[in-house]
């Protein structure tokens, strides 16, 4: 008799044991996953991604590991919630994101990945290792975009009918905006700041041109030398966010772009103001 | 306006989109695709213009011409759709319009008894509702495609996966 209740007691115990470990290891798992899928969110967020794309591919993930994620996402923090569907666990993790700078390399990298998990059946180490294999993939040489931001800045004032002269004017006063907008966005002043100056440098250089009246018309390059600066990823991705139902980020955003559009207009008006034209 | 002067201004659409494209920090594998959709899009706002039709609605067909085009490139080139749209429809912003409306506003601000004020008023409010419009079309004619085609994600389009697999 007693020993019947010993083995009873131990196999008992067993089983509990068990049971417990599972469940801790599930709880690992489902704790690692919400980690790595806060993330990647805020990441994606951060680096020029719409809402919908954010939320289809951070379910993407979720589901291909058997888990249901719901998020509640703004424009600097994200909040996530990971359930189980077949233990009840969940978890709950709240991320404040990081400034925003775009970044395709990284969005499309993650776009990429995120079909690779479900048709490979990643585990998450490798989740984990080619998110930070992404993030430390080196830009365009800092010169090399000087350049075509430069030769992006002549090709709009070609568009809107300068001539050559006109060109070169906004070639270099675009490439100086820009080089003044990269230092002071690493001397870490306010974006909307950083974008003022860029703009204030920017119309300076090609208000010159307009104040010596060099070439046929100079005030195009006076106006497209600033082109370089406007917000097109928060405009349109504001109006894909209205679209796709996330109406709020939608007007965060889009009172963004406005910001941003406003800072280069002050710009453009200070220089006015120092021509006096 | 030539031909050749269409293909002309149709290059610098492009080249406007690469310097973009590298502001954005895109994959090295689209830069290509980049410059040809700026162009075929440049090209298209151009010719529905020099065909006479409204800048607004030329503005549109462009974009959409580029949305249409980023599908099956998103499929090769393994990228979201976005990373080929937005580069190559920022050269569309109607940058001359914005000007214009910003300087007609600070004339406006300024002195309220000039002769000319209801000229300049009628001038920056037609300004401004052009710059507004074109943004919209742009904005709109990007998304066009997997708005009309009703489906969640680019890969689930099957029109073009059975193409081109």
């Amino acid at each position: 008799m007693n020993s019947i209740l010993k083995f009873y007691i131990a196999s008992f115990f067993t089983i509990f044991i068990c049971i417990y470990s599972a469940m801790e290891y599930v709880d690992n798992q489902i704790r690692d996953l919400g980690l790595l899928l806060i993330d990647i969110g805020s990441i994606l967020i951060s680096s020029g991604a719409s809402t919908d794309r954010t939320r289809k591919t951070v379910n993407r993930i979720s589901g291909a590991y058997g888990f249901q994620t719901d998020m509640f996402i703004t424009h600097r923090a994200i909040m996530l919630t990971v359930h189980g569907t077949v233990h009840e666990q969940t978890y709950s993790i709240v991320k404040r994101t990081n400034p925003h700078l775009v970044n395709f390399k990284i969005v499309s990298g993650i776009s990429r990945m995120s079909w690779k998990v479900v048709e490979e059946n990643w585990d998450l180490n490798k989740i984990r290792d080619e998110i930070n294999r992404l993030i430390s993939l080196p830009p365009y040489h800092r010169w090399l975009v000087t350049l075509m931001i430069g030769l992006a800045g002549a090709s709009f004032c070609r568009l809107f009918g300068g001539g050559i002269i006109e060109m070169l004017v906004a070639l270099v006063a675009t490439s100086a905006g820009f080089i003044i907008r990269h230092v002071a966005t690493k001397r870490k002043y306010n974006p909307y700041l950083c974008v003022y100056f860029a703009a204030l440098t920017a119309s300076l250089i090609s208000g010159l041109s307009v104040k010596l009246n060099i070439g046929v018309s100079p005030e195009l390059a006076f106006a497209t030398s600033v082109l370089f600066l406007i917000p097109g990823v928060p405009l349109i991705n504001a109006f894909s966010d209205i679209i796709d139902g996330n109406p709020m980020n939608a007007i965060i955003r889009a009172i963004n772009g406005l910001t941003i559009a406003f800072a280069i207009a002050l710009g453009l008006l200070t220089a006015m103001i120092v021509y006096q034209l | 306006m030539e031909i050749l002067q269409l293909f002309e201004k149709s290059f610098w659409f492009g080249t406007a989109a690469l310097g973009f494209a590298f502001l954005f920090n895109v994959p090295q594998r689209v830069l290509l695709f980049i410059w040809l959709f700026g162009f075929g899009g440049g090209f298209v706002k151009l010719l529905t213009v020099e065909m006479g039709v409204n800048v607004v609605l030329a503005t549109l067909f462009g974009s959409i011409f580029i949305g249409i085009m980023a599908i099956p490139a998103a499929h090769t080139r393994h990228a979201p759709p976005l990373v080929f749209t937005i580069p190559t429809v920022i050269p569309m912003v109607p940058g001359v319009y914005a000007y214009n409306m910003m300087l007609g506003i600070i004339k406006l601000a300024g002195n309220a008894n000039n002769p000319e004020y209801i000229q300049i008023l009628s001038e920056t409010v037609s300004n401004g509702l052009n710059m507004f419009f074109i943004l919209l079309a742009i904005s709109a004619g990007a998304s066009f495609p997997l708005l009309i085609m009703r489906k969640e994600s680019v890969k689930d389009i099957k029109l073009f996966r059975r193409k081109l697999n």
